[in-house]
């Protein structure tokens, strides 16, 4: 397989340095440097002629409150941005110019030059693409509204705005030239602005009211939705509302961040920098994925399920009982599937235990586990053992 | 209505993955003319705040004059809680010890640690107890 051109990809976003000095152009006599440049290119590329804009290592003041986010000469002095660096234990490829940059939200400077909405771009697709394959190979079986629900629990807008609070980043109060470029900056809400309805709680798989088009099903949120089971907002829409509204909240500017600094990792540092990143930043978090279920009707579900799967249909049984007639009493009831026990469960009435042994049954076949895991990333590394033929359910059971 | 998918956030176990060091900023105040500072001003001369500095890297160390007050240092934490120790009469090595205690602290209050149970995550390899099931005895 031929090896992918990190270089040639990311010439937008990369060093001018690494460029051949046959592409700089002219369009480098502006005064604001790419943030994402180690050095003003400036001085390189027209050491030997006169240059009269070269703009001296300090800003004056006023200029600085002018520009709408620091300035590149700022992010080599920042305590801040270099402490960081440091507490991420990030690799000293990743310059610190190019941190700050991802600490630039598109609601502060909407320079796409400046801010860091073309990494984040890059980064949420590794996000979603290392998260997607984990949870699915780990959990073959589950249902597609859990696998959007632990996608969110790893890498949603929530999970992501907790990380930054966790890896001590705080939020400037408002940005500017003058600003640390330590700080995370964006534009924030104004106050009683209408900011939609709030997502619900709940991924349900039934087509959705609200959503304007008719929607079938689970299944087609796979190629309609995003990540996590959310209506993709459209191109237009999103015009409008970045119109309409100027600004934007921590939740979101912290998403940015996350996914702007993974996406900038891989452009400086290569595929396995982002792995072990996300291994130890995102997949080190602790979720208990048998609490994202959430049943309505456990036993019909049960039932559909075994004549999908051509098992005998479900029976429930007593297994064990305890003072039926007394104020206390505890049932245990076994689902059963021929011989074969399914489930089990107590309670203190017979409906009661009958539910819980219909879920267990239910979470016992969804959270099956394969003993090695393996993902299809793997195969990137060199020297990756050949490829196995993968578990994945055929899909959700049709009630 | 199949199942649902209920809506969480992964919990941050720190140091299983990465790690990521609690104290952000340290602030370091001294004061010219009183004698209590007198250490102070000489950790602040000497090597021993470089090699602090290049030690915890993750630290942000900020130095300033606190005139006519003893000398204090305080350390800012992720929780947003933050700590101080006032170091007067100290010398620059007790200093110097007084400042890796309050970077390597997690920000947290100070707790005991005997007489906690220990709590794990994970679940056990024996599984859960229950009172139904096996030598249930006939009373």
């Amino acid at each position: 397989m031929k090896r992918l051109r990190l270089l040639r990809w990311s010439d937008t976003v990369l060093s001018p340095r690494t460029r051949p000095r046959t592409i700089i152009s002219p369009q480098c006599q502006c005064r604001r440097w790419q943030s994402a440049t180690h050095q003003p290119f400036l001085r390189e590329a027209h050491s030997s002629k006169d240059v009269q804009g070269q703009v001296p290592d300090t800003l004056s003041e006023e200029h600085l409150l002018r520009l709408p986010s620091p300035p590149i000469q700022a992010a080599s002095s920042s305590a801040k941005l270099a402490a960081l660096h440091a507490r991420l234990q990030l690799p000293s490829r990743l310059p610190l110019q190019v941190l700050a940059r991802t600490l630039v939200d598109p609601s502060a400077d909407p320079s796409p030059q400046f801010n860091n909405n073309p990494f984040s771009i890059l980064g949420n697709d590794f996000l979603g693409y290392y998260t997607s394959e984990y949870i699915i190979c780990r959990y073959p079986r589950l249902p597609l509204a859990v696998v959007f629900a632990a996608m969110y629990a790893y890498v949603g807008p929530k999970a992501l705005a907790a990380i930054t609070r966790e890896w001590g980043v705080e939020a400037a109060a408002h940005p500017g030239g003058e600003v640390d470029p330590g700080y995370l900056q964006f534009r924030r809400v104004a106050p009683e602005s209408d900011m939609g309805s709030k997502p619900s709680a709940l991924i349900s798989p039934m087509p959705d009211a609200s959503s304007g088009w008719k929607r079938r099903g689970i299944s087609s949120r796979t190629v309609h939705d995003d990540e996590f089971g959310d209506v993709r907002q459209s191109a237009k829409d999103k015009e409008a509302s970045s119109t309409a509204i100027e600004g934007v909240t921590e939740e979101k500017a912290s998403t940015n961040f996350v996914r702007a600094l993974t996406g900038a990792l891989y452009l400086h540092s290569g595929r396995a920098a982002v792995k072990s990143f996300f291994r130890e930043h995102f997949m080190s978090r602790q979720l208990n994925i048998a609490s994202l279920f959430n049943f309505r009707h456990p036993q019909r579900d049960l039932s559909r399920l075994c004549a999908r799967e051509g098992f005998q249909s479900p029976v429930a049984r007593i297994v064990s009982e305890t003072g039926r007639k007394s104020r206390h009493p505890v049932f245990v009831i076994g689902v059963f599937s021929g011989h074969e026990k399914l489930g089990e469960g107590a309670g203190s009435s017979l409906d009661e235990a009958r539910t819980c042994a219909a879920v267990a049954a239910l979470k016992g076949w969804y959270l099956y586990s394969p003993t090695e895991l393996r993902v299809p990333s793997e195969m990137e590394e060199p020297g990756a053992r050949k490829w196995d033929r993968l578990l994945v359910d055929p899909g959700d059971i049709v009630v | 209505m199949p199942v649902q998918g209920i809506r969480t956030v992964a919990t941050n176990q720190n140091g299983l993955g990465a790690f990521i060091v609690q104290c952000k900023r340290l602030d370091l105040h001294y004061c010219d003319w009183y004698g209590s500072s007198r250490g102070m001003n000489s950790f602040l001369t000497s090597e021993l705040l470089p090699r602090l500095s290049r030690m915890h890297p993750q630290v942000s160390i900020h130095i300033s004059p606190r005139p006519n007050k003893h000398p204090v240092l305080r350390a800012h934490y992720i929780n947003g809680r933050e700590k101080a120790v006032c170091v007067r009469n100290l010398e620059k090595e007790q200093i110097m010890q007084k400042c890796e205690l309050l970077v390597q602290s997690q920000g947290g209050k100070n707790r005991k640690i005997r007489g906690r149970n220990v709590l794990s995550e994970n679940e056990s390899v024996r599984g859960i107890w229950s009172p139904f099931h096996g030598g249930i005895k006939d009373v």
